[in-house]
C-alpha cells in the first residue's frame, strides 16, 4: 500500500485531487438542509435536542471530519445522512433525493463496534453485505476478494472474526463497506475502539485507499489530530444542543503520509481546532456538574 | 420502563385467570372425567383442610427430614472433595472432567441400587439426594477455589501472607459466590429427586402420599397435595436464592 | 477418595509424569479394583456383586428377548421425547422470545412452570396416558420442553442490536435479518438448549419407566432387585447408563460442531 505514492513535499496538491475540488466544490452530492432532531416531546422537561438545524454541503469526493464534544450529536447527524435515523425537522438529500430510509445502494456504513457477524468467516461477512445489497451471487466472490486486498487482508479470508485483532477488525468492516461499491461512506468513529498506535497506522492505510477510490466520505472523530490528518475539511459542532460552529479547510493533498502527521501545519491546525472545541467542552462539563 | 410493566403485569394475571378460568369451565359436569381433573372448589377445599389440620406433617416431616440429610451429606462431602481436588492444576485436570462425565449420567438410574441397598425407607431417598446435590457442590467448589484471580494471590503473597491466612482472607471469600451457587442448584436438584425418589417407591413422605391418592383415586385431594409440594418447591426455591443473593452481596 | 486425591498432589509435585487423561483413567480403574476386591471380599451376594460379574451378567440379560424390547422401547420413547420437545421448544420459544412484549409477559408464567416439581405429577400423567409410552413421552416431554424454551429465548435476547443496524444499513430484508442474523446467533444457545434438553428428557422418562414397575425398565429392575440378583441389576442399569451417556455425548458433538465460530 506505501508503495502507492511517495510525493513529500508540503503543499503539494495531487492533481487529480486538485481538479476535484475545483469542478466539485459546486456539485454537492449530499445536502443537509437545516437539520434538527430531539427526543421526547415539547415541553417534556426530559426532551433533549441533539441538533439544531445544522446546514451543511458535501462535495463529491471530499473527506469532512465531523468533531465536537460527546454528546453533540455527531452520530445523530451520521445516522441521519445514512437513513438510519430520521429528522425531527429539516431534510437530507444525496445526489437531490430525499433520504428517507437506508440506501444502501448509495450509501455505506462503518461502525465504531465490531458489527461483523461472528458466526461468518470473514470473506462470508463482506459477502453477506453484497447479497444484503443485492449483488448477484456470482460476483461477490471475486468483490469480497479484491475488497479485502485493498485492506492488506487477503491471507485471512476464512478466519473468524474472533481470531482478530481489534484492529483488523475494523479493517474487515471497511472492506465490507469497500466492497459495497457505493459513492458515499459514512465512518462512525471507526477507531475509537484502538490504541494509539494501530489507529494513526490505520488513518495512514486510509489515507492511501480513500485517494485512490475517491468516494465521498463523512468521518466522525473524537481525535483532533485523526480529524486534521484524513479531512479535506473539519467541520466543528458545538456542546448540545449541537450546532455546526465553524468548518475548517485542510489544504493538503491525499495520499496523506507520516511526515504530515509530524508537520507545523498539522499542529497549527490542530490547535486551531482545540482553541474552537475547547470553550464547548468546558460548556458540557459545567452542564454535567450542574444537576450534582 | 416502570409505565409499561403495567400491562405486562395485566397480561400474566390473564393467563393466571385464563388457565383457572379453563380449568373450572371444562371440569363442569359433563366435561372432563373428574378423576383426571377435578372441578377447582374440591381441590381448594382440601387444599384448606391440608394447611389447617395436621395430617400431612408425618409425611412433610419425613421429606424435610430426607431433604435436610441429603443437603448437609451432600455440602459436606462437596465442599471438601472440592478443596482437595482444587490443591493443585494438576489435580483439577484429572478430577473435574471425571466428575462432570459422572453428572452426566442421569443418577436416577442408581436408585433401584438405593433401593436395593438401602430398603424402602429414608436411606434410600438420602442417598439418591446426596448424590444428586454433591455433583453441582462439588463442580463449583472447584471451579470457585481454583479460578480465583492470580493476582489477589500474588498481592496477598506480596504482602507476606502465609498460607493459612491467604486461604481464610482471599481464597474463601473469593470462591463464596461460586460455591453458594453450587449449594443453591444442590438443595434445589435434591428436593426435586427426592420427591421423584417417594414416587417411585417409597414408605412415606409427600411423594409417596401422592401416589397413594392417586392410586385411590382420590382426585381432589392428590391435586391439593400436588398444590401444596409445588408451593413448597417455591418456597424452597425463593428462600434459597434469597440467601444465595444475601450471601453473595456480604461477601463483597 | 483421600487417598486418590493426595496421590495426584505428590504426583504435581514431581511434575506430572503421566498426563491429566491417562491419571483419570487409573483413578477409574482403580475404583474399579477398589470395588471388585472389596466386594468379592466382604460383599454379600444378595446385595452387591462385582464389577466382573455384572460383565458377565451382560450377555445373559440382553439375551432375553423381552428385556431387549424393553430397552428399545425407552430409546424410542427417549427420542421422540425429545425430538418433540426440541420441536416445540423452538416454536415457543421463538414466538415468546423474538416479541419484547410476549416476552415480558409470558416469559414469568413459562419460569414458574419450569420450577414446578414435575415428580409429583408423575401419577397424574399415567392416570391420564396409561402405563404405555405414551405416558413416558409426554413426562419426557414435560421435562425436555422448557430448557429448549429458555436458551432459545436467551439466545435470541442476547444479540447485539448493533449488528441488527449494521444489517439493516445495507439493506437486508425482515427475512434475510431472520435468516442470517437471529437464527445464527442463537445456534450456540440453542444447541445448548438441546443438551439440557437431552438430559431432562433422560431424567423424565426413565423417572417415569422406574415409576411404572409393571412392564418395560421398570419391571426388569424391581425384578432383579426383588429377586435379589445384584448382577442382573447392575448389568441393566450400565446398559441404561451407556445409552444415557452416548446421547448425552451426541448432543455435546452437535453443540460444539455448531459453536465453533463462538471460541474462536
Amino acid at each position: 500500500m506505501s508503495t502507492l505514492d511517495t510525493e513529500k513535499s508540503k503543499g503539494f496538491q495531487s492533481p487529480r485531487r486538485k481538479e476535484e475540488h475545483h469542478v466539485n466544490r459546486g456539485d454537492a452530492i449530499i445536502k443537509v438542509e437545516g437539520v434538527s432532531q430531539a427526543f421526547g416531546a415539547e415541553g417534556d422537561p426530559r426532551r433533549v435536542v441533539a441538533l439544531e438545524s445544522a446546514t451543511l454541503d458535501i462535495a463529491r469526493g471530499e473527506l469532512l471530519s465531523l468533531i465536537g464534544p460527546s454528546g453533540c450529536g455527531k452520530s445523530t447527524l451520521l445516522n441521519i445522512i445514512g437513513g438510519l435515523a430520521t429528522p425531527s425537522t429539516g431534510r437530507v438529500t444525496i445526489e437531490g433525493q430525499t433520504v428517507k430510509g437506508p440506501s444502501p445502494q448509495k450509501v455505506a456504513y462503518v461502525f465504531q463496534e465490531n458489527t461483523l457477524f461472528p458466526w461468518r468467516t470473514v470473506i462470508d461477512n463482506v459477502k453477506l453485505g453484497m447479497a444484503f445489497q443485492g449483488v448477484a451471487k456470482a460476483e461477490r466472490e471475486e468483490r469480497a476478494r479484491h475488497s479485502l486486498e485493498a485492506v492488506g487482508l487477503a491471507d485471512f479470508c476464512n478466519h473468524y472474526p474472533a481470531q482478530l485483532s481489534g484492529g483488523m477488525k475494523q479493517r474487515v468492516q471497511l472492506a465490507r463497506a469497500l466492497g459495497l461499491q457505493t459513492e458515499i461512506l459514512l465512518m462512525d468513529e471507526p477507531f475509537a475502539a484502538l490504541d494509539e498506535q494501530t489507529r494513526m497506522v490505520l488513518g495512514e492505510d486510509l489515507s492511501v485507499l480513500l485517494a485512490r477510490t475517491g468516494k465521498t466520505i463523512i468521518f466522525v472523530t473524537h481525535s483532533l489530530v485523526e480529524a486534521v490528518f484524513l479531512a479535506d475539511r473539519v467541520a466543528v459542532l458545538t456542546a448540545r444542543p449541537g450546532k455546526i460552529k465553524q468548518i475548517i479547510q485542510v489544504e493538503e493533498p491525499h495520499p496523506r503520509k507520516s511526515d504530515f502527521m509530524t508537520s507545523d501545519k498539522l499542529s497549527d491546525l490542530r490547535n486551531e481546532l482545540y482553541e474552537l472545541l475547547r470553550d464547548e467542552i468546558r460548556k458540557t462539563m459545567n452542564v454535567r456538574a450542574e444537576p450534582e | 420502563m416502570s409505565k409499561s410493566k403495567l400491562p405486562q403485569r395485566l397480561v400474566q394475571l390473564g393467563v393466571l385467570v385464563l388457565i383457572l378460568f379453563s380449568w373450572w369451565y371444562f371440569t363442569l359436569p359433563g366435561g372432563i372425567n373428574q378423576l383426571l381433573l377435578p372441578a377447582p372448589a374440591p381441590v381448594f377445599r382440601d387444599f384448606w383442610v391440608l394447611l389447617t389440620t395436621s395430617s400431612i406433617w408425618p409425611d412433610l416431616l419425613v421429606t424435610v427430614r430426607e431433604w435436610v440429610s441429603a443437603v448437609v451429606l451432600a455440602s459436606l462431602l462437596g465442599c471438601s472433595i472440592g478443596y482437595l481436588v482444587s490443591r493443585t492444576a494438576y489435580s483439577v485436570r484429572v478430577f473435574d472432567p471425571l466428575f462432570a462425565g459422572i453428572y452426566s449420567i442421569p443418577a436416577i438410574l442408581l436408585y433401584p441400587l438405593y433401593l436395593l441397598f438401602f430398603g424402602l425407607g429414608e436411606g434410600s431417598k438420602i442417598a439418591l439426594g446426596t448424590t444428586i446435590a454433591f455433583f453441582p457442590v462439588v463442580l463449583n467448589t472447584i471451579a470457585g477455589l481454583a479460578n480465583v484471580d492470580k493476582a489477589y494471590i500474588r498481592a496477598a503473597h506480596s504482602m507476606g501472607a502465609n498460607d493459612l491466612q491467604l486461604f481464610w482472607t482471599v481464597m474463601v471469600p473469593a470462591a463464596f459466590p461460586v460455591v453458594l451457587t453450587g449449594l443453591r442448584l444442590g438443595c434445589i436438584i435434591g428436593f426435586l429427586v427426592i420427591l421423584g425418589g417417594e414416587t417411585i417407591s417409597s414408605l412415606a413422605g409427600l411423594g409417596h402420599r401422592i401416589v397413594s391418592l392417586a392410586e385411590n383415586m382420590e382426585s381432589s385431594q392428590m391435586f391439593a397435595n400436588i398444590l401444596f409440594a409445588v408451593l413448597m418447591a417455591f418456597i424452597i426455591n425463593g428462600t434459597v436464592s434469597y440467601v444465595e443473593a444475601r450471601g453473595r452481596r456480604s461477601a463483597q | 477418595m483421600t487417598a486418590i486425591t493426595t496421590t495426584g498432589v505428590s504426583v504435581a509435585r514431581r511434575g506430572p509424569l503421566l498426563s491429566p487423561g491417562l491419571t483419570r483413567l487409573l483413578v477409574i480403574f482403580l475404583l474399579f479394583a477398589i470395588w471388585q476386591v472389596g466386594a468379592g471380599l466382604w460383599g454379600d451376594p444378595l446385595f452387591l456383586c462385582t464389577p466382573v460379574q455384572a460383565l458377565r451378567a451382560l450377555p445373559h440379560i440382553l439375551s432375553d428377548p423381552k428385556v431387549d424390547n424393553a430397552i428399545v422401547v425407552t430409546i424410542y420413547e427417549l427420542v421422540t421425547a425429545f425430538v418433540v420437545s426440541v420441536a416445540f421448544g423452538l416454536c415457543i420459544g421463538l414466538a415468546v422470545g423474538l416479541n419484547g412484549f410476549t416476552k415480558q409477559s409470558i416469559m414469568p408464567v413459562i419460569l414458574m412452570m419450569y420450577a414446578t416439581p414435575q415428580a409429583i405429577i408423575l401419577p397424574l400423567f399415567v392416570l391420564i396416558f396409561g402405563i404405555g409410552p405414551a405416558a413416558k413421552i409426554a413426562f419426557g416431554i414435560s421435562h425436555g420442553v422448557f430448557p429448549v424454551i429458555v436458551t432459545t429465548v436467551a439466545g435470541v435476547q442476547n444479540l447485539r442490536p448493533q449488528l441488527l443496524r449494521a444489517a439493516h444499513s445495507m439493506g437486508a430484508s425482515r427475512w434475510q435479518v431472520f435468516t442470517t442474523v437471529i437464527f445464527p446467533h442463537m445456534i450456540p444457545s440453542f444447541f445448548t438448549g438441546m443438551r439440557l434438553a437431552m438430559t431432562a428428557v433422560l431424567i423424565g422418562v426413565l423417572l417415569a419407566e422406574l415409576y411404572v414397575s409393571t412392564a418395560g425398565i421398570g419391571f426388569y429392575s424391581r425384578l432383579y432387585a426383588e429377586s435379589f440378583s445384584p448382577p442382573d441389576l447392575f448389568a441393566l442399569i450400565t446398559v441404561l447408563a451407556v445409552i444415557a451417556v452416548t446421547l448425552n455425548e451426541l448432543c455435546r458433538m452437535a453443540e460444539r460442531h455448531f459453536s465453533r465460530w463462538n471460541i474462536g
